[in-house]
């Protein structure tokens, strides 16, 4: 223990005295290890912001859209939800303590006073803000007999409370949607941004009954709906029930594919993932690439300088280390400077990731995790191209080393 | 028991197909405390018999004590310990570390010692006011003339207490008076109890040692 510790002070000793081979060696390795970090840390924002959605999404609720998936990705909803869907859901899943129906309409034009604005508008219960975890922050939720009355009333968006009504309080305001007088009984809490730049927080929510009678004309369908339920651990075999009694309801043929489209936490983690996927991947293989260089060159300055320090080899072996000493020397300089350029390579790492943060929004999340992975790839790079040059150095005989 | 016991030593090197043999039946005694020159001109095999005195190689056949020991038949590690307790080398070159200080290279043969801190500093500090280098201590190798670096070598070589000072050329990088001054350490080496060993081709060096071995053609001639 004692002899190893004396070796290692011969190895800091070397790294400290050949710095030319240090500085290169440590600037490689540690390009290699920040575009790692950054990667590792990347994946980390990435789930981290998807959970965070999920969170806030409820991690105890579906959403039922209209339409399939083919329908979806043209962007063209169905409506194929019917209120009476809506009731049977209520009736059949005892643990869904919260079914609210959905109908929703872009661009509609609302104004306040000369101030016109293309806004979204969403038709609900009572329910809406409890169902999506989005409290009131001024004045009050609309009600049950709002809705029952089919009343103009409306609940507004931070966004388009700021855009329409400025620094006026929006409370007890009349707005016109196209060209019904709505009254504004609260204002919603800032939503922010959905990672694909939706903003949340532009929008007007009624009750469904006066959108579907007043704006849509519409007795039966609605856009979707939102349940949520008692118990989150069941919530995927809640899927596949929905799934089912859906179809069944809708009649739909066993190789008929479904007309709508259930949205569970699961696949928001997946879309996420997926979004920030790809830019992680080829940053990976440019990081991983990186690395390798890095051991290309570690390894090949390591080679010259063994050669360059055969006599050194040889003074040593002759008053006598064994070969073990000198392999456990070299070695200990490979691992120390790598270790170091990881050490480099994460501080690196923090400064890239601010850049990226600011330039692309990009959601990185530091933790141990990119820490310790960044050092052990670093401790990897070390010992697996120290390696051969060491064991050549130890295996130098000793008169021929000494002969230089 | 002599200190160093050759008994029919024959080192043959492979070059190829051909076989080239260097020492051709060694026999040769060296008593502990003597001072011996072993000469001969380049080519004679005096340079591979110093190294497989010294253990750094080992003779292809026949049998060499050192110490009390069977050399020919130990492992690389084991060749290793005995060069670190027995031998204490001191090479034409110098062969000091460019970028460790003269105190850190007189200690190099302490690290490759197994037993905890025995004030080797200290010690090594020591030897080289024994030398006459006490205020070179915090040198590097560059910085000093060729004289003064021999005796750092010296204090390096005595560093571990060895039996045996085996050197090899110690003043075929120096000018003569230089020369005198080195001979001198390592005869006060030797009357200070030291066996020393000279290998050189120079009759002047040879001169300092109490007998001298003339090697030719890889034998010892009489």
């Amino acid at each position: 223990m004692h002899r190893l510790l004396k070796i290692t002070f011969q190895s800091i000793h070397a790294i400290w005295a050949f710095k030319l081979r240090t500085v290169f060696c440590l600037i490689s390795v540690a390009l290699g290890i920040a575009s790692i970090t950054v990667i590792v840390a990347a994946t980390e924002g990435a789930y981290q912001k998807a959970f965070e959605i999920v969170g806030r999404f409820g991690p105890d609720a579906l959403l039922v859209f209209g339409g399939g998936e083919e329908a979806r990705a043209t962007g063209q909803r169905q409506k194929t939800i019917t209120l009476d869907d809506i009731d049977a859901v209520k009736q059949s899943f005892y643990s869904a303590y919260l079914v609210v129906p959905m109908t929703s309409m872009r661009d509609i034009q609302v104004s306040y006073k000369d101030k016109k604005y293309q806004t979204l508008i969403v038709g609900s219960t009572s329910d809406y803000s409890q169902v999506w975890t989005w409290p009131v922050m001024q004045g009050s939720d609309f009600t049950g007999e709002d809705v029952k009355g089919l009343r103009n009333v409306g609940l507004i968006g931070q966004f388009l409370a700021a855009e329409l009504f400025g620094d006026e309080d929006p409370v007890g305001k009349t707005i016109l949607v196209r060209r019904i007088p709505v009254q504004i009984v609260g204002v919603l809490s800032e939503r922010g941004t959905t990672p694909t730049g939706n903003r949340l927080d532009d929008r007007v929510i009624m009750p469904i009954t006066t959108i579907m009678r007043k704006l849509q004309n519409e007795t039966k369908y609605v856009s979707a709906m939102r349940i949520r339920f008692l118990d989150q651990q069941n919530l995927y075999t809640y899927v596949d029930e929905m799934r089912s009694f859906l179809r069944k309801r809708h009649r739909l043929h066993q190789e008929e594919p479904d007309d709508f489209t259930i949205i569970s936490p699961r696949e928001i983690v997946k879309f996420l993932v997926a979004l920030t996927g790809s830019l992680v991947a080829f940053l990976g293989v440019t990081g991983l690439i990186a690395l390798i260089v890095a051991g290309f060159v570690l390894a090949n300055l390591f080679l010259l300088s063994v050669r360059e320090r055969t006599k050194e080899i040889g003074i040593r072996r002759a008053t006598g280390a064994k070969k073990r000493d000198i392999l456990i020397q070299f070695l200990g300089e490979s691992v120390l400077i790598t270790t170091l350029g990881g050490l480099c390579g994460f501080l690196l790492a923090l400064v890239a990731a601010r850049l990226l943060m600011s330039i692309a929004q990009f959601p990185i999340h530091f933790s141990w995790k990119a820490f310790v992975i960044g050092l052990l790839l670093s401790w990897a790079v070390g010992i697996g191209f120290g390696l051969q040059p060491a064991n050549r150095a130890a295996n130098l005989k000793p008169i021929e080393a000494i002969k230089g | 028991m002599p200190l160093c016991l050759l008994d029919d030593i024959r080192k043959t090197y492979k070059m190829g197909d051909v076989a080239i043999e260097v020492l051709r039946g060694i026999h040769l005694q060296v008593e502990q405390g003597e001072f011996v020159a072993i000469m001969g001109t380049s080519g004679s095999g005096k340079t591979t018999l110093m190294n497989i005195i010294g253990c750094l190689d080992v003779a292809t056949s026949g049998r060499y004590m050192l110490a009390d020991r069977e050399i020919s038949r130990l492992s690389d590690d084991e060749l290793s310990v005995i060069r670190n307790e027995h031998i204490g080398f001191v090479f034409q070159n110098f062969y000091l570390l460019p970028y460790a200080t003269v105190l850190e290279n007189v200690l190099l043969p302490s690290l490759y010692i197994d037993k905890r801190r025995d004030n080797f500093e200290q010690k090594a500090a020591g030897l080289l006011q024994t030398v006459g280098l006490k205020e070179r201590i915090k040198f590097k190798p560059p910085q000093l003339s060729g004289g003064e670096q021999q005796r750092v070598a010296i204090a390096r070589a005595l560093m571990n207490d060895p039996d045996l000072l085996l050197t090899d050329e110690p003043t075929g990088q120096l000018d003569s008076k230089t020369a005198v001054e080195i001979m001198d350490l390592l005869a006060q080496m030797n009357r200070d109890g030291k066996t020393v060993i000279v290998i050189t081709h120079d009759p002047n060096i040879a001169a300092y040692a109490g007998r001298t071995v003339r090697i030719q053609d890889g034998v010892i001639m009489q």
